[in-house]
């Protein structure tokens, strides 16, 4: 039986950067694919990287036009093909706030045939990004995709960052904001992305600090992939 | 307000907002979409007023109205739709109607692509509009800097009335880089005696009138020789530019926009290679830092210049102006939206220093 990893969140919360991370992690365990499923951006688009992923032999599922860099919101009716039987994992790369997330409720009869233990549904938070930055924008997004997707939150992402210039101290911050909207949703904390560095200062910190691991959940090391040549710039600053 | 996340869109509409533009006029093209997105979110919440026009044309003369009432106004677009608005530019000029344009600049001609591009310089330095005017011409490099120039952006329309564009490729507006956003929730405004604010027949003031229709030949003149005093006065204020290394350099790099971080980093490769090469990035696109890059490229140590844009040439016109023949200027650039690497412009800058 195949899982599901269902990744949503706000506009610019690095939900692509994760999808590529988690789709070559599975991929060393068996099948895997991954469906990018956004229709807000035509730039920054997982499908970009199929150079990448297809040598670590993940399928990718893309919209026909994803790389003719135009702008036209299909899905491929190749997205069926993954709720059909079969073992591995299937990976989701929604568009970005509510608005990504309304192409996710089209497959309602699909996911609502599925054991819910194998659905994952992760809500990336980058409580660095303004348009998620507090408690109360964060609730309001996540309720919103949870209505316009069809589809239960289980778990919830810290992803605090700002690019090359992320520290430990920013994944402080964000798990003070995850904490709280675990306690107010009652959705656990799934993990805390980083750089292997950055996740290593925020461990200490974690030890530290006396943190609750119940909200820092697992640390899933975050190796960039996108924006590469935009980071190459930044170094020498201005 | 510590460092955020933020898309340029986002990050450039917001830094208007606190720069005290209270009314946005706009049209949808990509890569610029998420400015008035934002704006529609976001004006309401301050007070001010999100209308998404029925063209950029409505759009643009909208912010003439809105300028001429004495608001800070602003509209946005892409290479296309900026096109579309020249007409109400040029009347903005001649009434002396202060707003400011962002041009998301992807290429062109035509409908050309949505990617990013630097070739609207001519358009937005060397006229656009009909007429006699000219439009002072912001081009930032970085988000960061964008957000900083954005005050200072509605300042000189202010003080100047006058048209200004901030003109940024479509990287700035797509990528998202950390930023420091200053907030201001209460900007200064400066006094408009001039705008239309509703006139009091008992009152002492004049009745204020925003035209750009001056019939008689005298009047016309009196206009244009105010103008001409006034873009001296720009010439002589507002140039600004950024040299980065050009102290005793052998070489000099010269490019404007995102194409300026990528020369930096080939400044860097140059340098690990025995190569002392130096890089002037014009900030102001006009006025056009003349001085500043003669004196650079005219230094006794330079033995060359390259412009590198990502379009087949244009700001060079005004590099070898400024340079005068005094050293070879030599160009690099593709349209398509092709941005040229580090180690591409190094080679380059090695191949025509063997050449010399």
């Amino acid at each position: 039986m195949k899982t599901y990893w269902v990744l949503v969140g706000s506009f610019g919360s690095g939900k692509s950067e994760l999808a590529l991370n988690l789709a070559l992690e599975k991929a060393k365990e068996g099948p895997c694919t991954l469906v990018d499923l956004d229709v807000i951006n035509p730039y920054f688009r997982t499908s970009e990287r199929g150079d990448v992923l297809k040598p670590a032999g993940v399928e990718l599922i893309m919209p026909p036009f994803a790389l003719d860099k135009i702008e036209i919101m299909s899905l491929s009716a190749q997205v069926f093909s993954v709720f059909s039987p079969g073992e591995g994992n299937v990976i989701f790369d929604i568009g970005g706030d509510d608005v990504g997330s309304i192409a996710l409720g089209q497959y309602k009869a699909r996911f609502d045939r599925v054991p819910p233990e194998r659905i994952n549904v992760l809500f990336i938070v980058n409580c660095l990004r303004p348009t998620a930055a507090d408690f109360d924008s964060a609730m309001d997004v996540l309720a919103k995709i949870q209505y316009v997707s069809r589809l239960k939150v289980t778990g919830i992402v810290n992803n605090a960052n700002l690019a090359g210039e992320t520290e430990a101290c920013h994944l402080a911050e964000g798990y003070e904001l995850v904490k709280r909207l675990s306690e107010a949703t009652g959705i656990p904390v799934w993990g805390s992305c980083g750089t292997r560095e950055v996740l290593n200062s925020f461990k200490l910190y974690v030890k530290e600090q006396g943190l609750d691991p119940t909200y820092v959940g697992r640390y899933q090391a975050i190796e960039v992939m996108m924006h590469r040549s935009w980071d190459k710039f930044l170094k020498e600053g201005l | 307000m510590a460092k955020k996340l933020m898309k340029g869109c986002e990050a450039i509409a917001e830094a208007a907002i606190q720069a005290g533009c209270r009314y946005f006029f706009g049209y949808p093209i990509t890569p610029q979409n998420d400015i008035p997105e934002y704006m529609s979110r976001r004006l309401p919440q301050v007070g001010g007023c999100f209308l998404q026009a029925e063209s950029e044309l409505a759009a643009i003369n909208m912010v003439y109205g809105a300028g001429g009432a004495g608001a800070r106004a602003m509209t946005s677009s892409s290479s296309p739709g900026i096109s579309l608005k020249q007409e109400g530019i040029s009347t903005c000029a001649a009434a002396e109607v202060p707003c400011v344009i962002v041009n998301m600049m992807r290429g062109g001609p035509g409908l050309g692509n949505i990617q990013a591009s630097q070739g609207d310089y001519f358009q937005a330095c060397k006229g656009g509009g009909h007429g006699d005017y000219r439009c002072v011409v912001y081009a930032p490099s970085s988000i960061q800097e964008t957000c900083d120039l954005m005050p200072k952006a509605f300042d000189t329309a202010d003080t100047y009335r006058t048209p200004v564009i901030i003109l940024a490729d479509g990287l700035i507006g797509q990528m998202m880089e950390p930023v420091e956003l200053k907030m201001n929730d209460n900007p200064t405004m400066p006094e408009k005696p001039w705008a239309c604010q509703g006139w009091d027949p008992k009152g002492d003031r004049p009745r204020a009138v925003i035209n750009s229709l001056y019939i008689e030949t005298e009047i016309l003149d009196d206009l244009m020789t105010r103008l001409n005093a006034r873009y001296d006065m720009i010439r002589q204020k507002e140039v600004m530019v950024e040299k980065y290394k050009t102290e005793g350099a052998e070489f000099v790099l010269c490019a404007y926009g995102t194409v300026a971080r990528v020369c930096k980093a080939a400044v860097r490769i140059l340098e690990e290679n025995g190569i002392k090469c130096g890089l002037v990035r014009p900030i102001t696109l006009w006025p056009f830092p003349t001085q500043d890059v003669h004196d650079v490229i005219a230094q006794d140590s330079v033995k060359g210049a390259l412009t590198v844009e990502i379009s087949n040439g244009q700001m060079v016109e005004d590099i070898r102006l400024a340079v005068n023949g005094e050293k070879p200027v030599d160009f690099m650039g593709k349209g398509g939206s092709i941005i040229p690497t580090a180690e591409e412009i190094a080679d380059r800058v090695m191949e025509i220093m063997r050449r010399a």
